[in-house]
């Protein structure tokens, strides 16, 4: 592994690039919003001050609020802001939005990494397995199962085990983060697990375990079956491949010819997916969170949504698509390190 | 498929048996099960939304109708699938909520697939500048959470099957962009464009002519599996109450006024869950199958 740390220059442009292009994304993003936004029917002052105010109130509050500007001014001021996580007050309780966001950012993120964990861990070995014994009734059983993954909305799998838990399970936690009656660690980082553990607090651990376990499994489930089939024909085509050839031709052990070579030739497609699934994977986030009340960052985003909070929905879409951005970024880092063809290539 | 007695004759007069093409991907769709089903589920969906008034059994179940001596009536011989909070008939509405779901793939894919294709025609052929520009937009619009997006402007605009299915449509394209693009510039490529565009072609004739249809095969298969994520978008959003006004019945809301009677009432979310759960299967399967039939990457 020494060798990850001999980053050529090429590897170095290529990921500036990607930032680069990032950057964009983010702001193509920002232009639509605000877009959205400025094309509303009702007039986001009269919202904020309520249907009591009088027409001088609510003109001054549309001063206030600089929404007599002309529009590039306007936009100006909600970019610069947004650089400096400035995304204004809500206007239904009239505190910070970033303040709002940034407590309930946690619980998404630990939700959201759980799952990653999960399809990762779940999908790939499957996928192998799948490989393996392709065309038989391993791979076909597999196949039918990642069927069914894509083919159930989250929302749709998340009551279906809650129902299932209704009636088999009846201790088990359904909603929320963590049992009322444990008091919270208080951490650094604001994930039970970790705050649980670097606290030696087994029971909030144990308890963070079981109200995780249905929430991120129903976010899961289409990603474990895209991951297992994608990772199933990376494997089968790379087993052409000449060196791969070579190794099994020298007598190399099959096991050691698939974890030591093939899976990691084979690991770099389901990674590039993955980028692209996240997207779809914040979405389902908003509505598995709202099924177990998880009380994140996208339940409070699904709140403000319904409430036409409309500094709150711009700043949840402009985090969405960061957590996007970031997230694509570590995986444009990750296949660096994996591939070394990619990494160490010269120039370019 | 030819006979015996066809390959016989062909041997003894030594001509091969040639199969055409459309032939050859025909048999091997029908020699796929899985596609057979999914074809025979997609079909039965279509009939089951245009014919919803004769296949209800209670056809004003999809109204206003209240039968509050009937309510939450467990699955029967009278209601297969229940009744629900007021006395409806479960199943007629699942049979009505597939009319929502397709009119909904309707409106998506028919503003989708072409805005998509036209795109990626025109950035794989013309090349250059306009290459350039379309790809970089698609890309960057990958990259926008749709279903965030969809809540956003759901929200914003009011909540309609409309406005919904603008709110779709607005990233939806891209996908298509994507995939025509790849092919149209392989396509370009070859020397019957070259050959056509020699022989005084319009740029209109080649494009829609001689690289339009050889698109025509991953549009078919990309559009088909798109038909069961639009479904599935959907009812997702129509969950979450960002779908079409009551009474109409939608297979995602109806899922969402079951869940407040779970677990005891479990037909009232089980039955249109089903629902969906079939029509999108049976998209999926149809997908898969046209894929392995006309032997594409998409």
């Amino acid at each position: 592994m020494g060798k990850v740390f001999f980053v050529a220059s090429g590897f170095i442009e290529f990921l500036l690039r990607r930032i680069l292009g990032f950057a964009v994304i983010l702001l193509v993003l920002s232009l639509m919003i605000f877009a959205l936004a400025r094309v509303v029917p009702g007039d986001p002052a009269r919202m904020a001050m309520g249907p009591s105010a009088s027409a001088e109130q609510v003109e001054a509050m549309r001063e206030q609020m600089g929404l007599n500007d002309p529009l590039p001014t306007q936009y100006f001021r909600f970019l610069s802001g947004a650089v400096r996580g400035d995304f204004g007050v809500s206007l239904i309780s009239g505190r910070p939005v970033t303040e709002q966001i940034l407590r309930l950012l946690p619980a998404t993120l630990e939700l959201v990494l759980v799952t990653l964990l999960l399809m990762m861990v779940l999908g790939v070995p499957l996928g192998v397995l799948a490989a393996r014994y392709r065309n038989g009734w391993v791979d076909t059983l597999l196949r039918l199962i990642s069927m069914v993954g894509v083919t159930m909305p989250a929302f749709l799998v998340a009551i279906l085990l809650q129902l299932f838990a209704a009636f088999y399970l009846s201790d088990w936690p359904l909603l929320g983060r963590i049992d009322r009656g444990i008091e919270l660690p208080g951490g650094p980082t604001g994930l039970l697990l970790i705050d649980g553990l670097l606290a030696g607090r087994l029971d909030v651990v144990r308890s963070a375990l079981q109200h995780l376990a249905f929430p991120a499994f129903a976010l899961a489930l289409s990603g474990i079956g895209q991951i297992m089939r994608l990772t199933r024909s990376a494997m089968i085509e790379n087993l052409r491949r000449d060196h791969v050839q070579t190794l099994r031709s020298f007598g190399v052990p099959d096991r050691v010819v698939t974890f030591r070579y093939l899976l990691k030739l084979s690991s770099i497609a389901p990674l590039t997916i993955m980028g692209l699934e996240f997207a779809s994977l914040i979405g389902n986030a908003f509505v598995v969170e709202m099924v177990f009340a998880w009380g994140g960052f996208a339940s409070h985003g699904l709140e403000s949504i319904m409430q036409n909070d409309l500094n709150a929905v711009m700043a949840v879409v402009m985090v969405s698509g960061i957590f996007f951005v970031l997230a694509n970024l570590a995986i444009d880092i990750l296949i660096g390190v994996i591939d070394p063809r990619l990494r160490l290539k010269e120039g370019r | 498929m030819p006979s015996p007695d066809d390959t016989m004759r062909a041997v003894e007069e030594e001509t091969p048996v040639i199969l055409s093409a459309r032939r050859m991907a025909w048999m091997r769709f029908r020699s796929n099960p899985a596609a057979l089903i999914g074809g025979f589920m997609v079909i039965s969906v279509i009939l089951a939304a245009i014919f919803a008034p004769l296949i209800a059994p209670y056809p004003e179940a999809a109204g206003n109708t209240i039968d509050f001596a009937n309510r939450h009536a467990a699955p029967s011989a009278e209601n297969f699938a229940g009744t629900d909070k007021v006395g409806r008939d479960i199943f007629s509405r699942v049979i009505f909520g597939f009319r929502v779901s397709l009119l909904l793939v309707i409106g998506v894919l028919g503003i989708a697939v072409p805005v998509g294709a036209a795109l990626g025609l025109a950035a794989g052929y013309f090349g250059g500048r306009t290459e350039l520009l379309i790809t970089g937009f698609t890309n960057v619009m990958l990259a926008i959470p749709p279903l965030v997006i969809a809540l956003a402007v759901g929200s914003i605009l009011t909540p309609t099957l409309v406005n919904a299915m603008i709110a779709i449509a607005l990233l939806w394209w891209t996908w298509h962009a994507r995939l025509v693009y790849r092919v149209a510039k392989s396509v370009a490529a070859e020397d019957f464009v070259e050959a056509a565009r020699l022989a005084g072609a319009s740029h209109w004739h080649v494009l829609t002519r001689e690289i339009l249809p050889n698109c025509i095969a991953v549009i078919s298969v990309k559009t088909t599996l798109d038909a069961a994520f639009v479904i599935l978008f959907g009812a997702t959003l129509s969950f979450l109450g960002l779908g079409v006004r009551p009474p109409t019945p939608d297979l995602g809301s109806m899922v969402a006024d079951g869940r407040q009677f779970l677990p005891e009432m479990w037909w009232g979310v089980f039955f249109p869950a089903l629902g969906i759960f079939y029509a999108t299967l049976g998209f999926n399967l149809l997908g898969d199958g046209l894929r392995d039939m006309f032997d594409v990457e998409v």
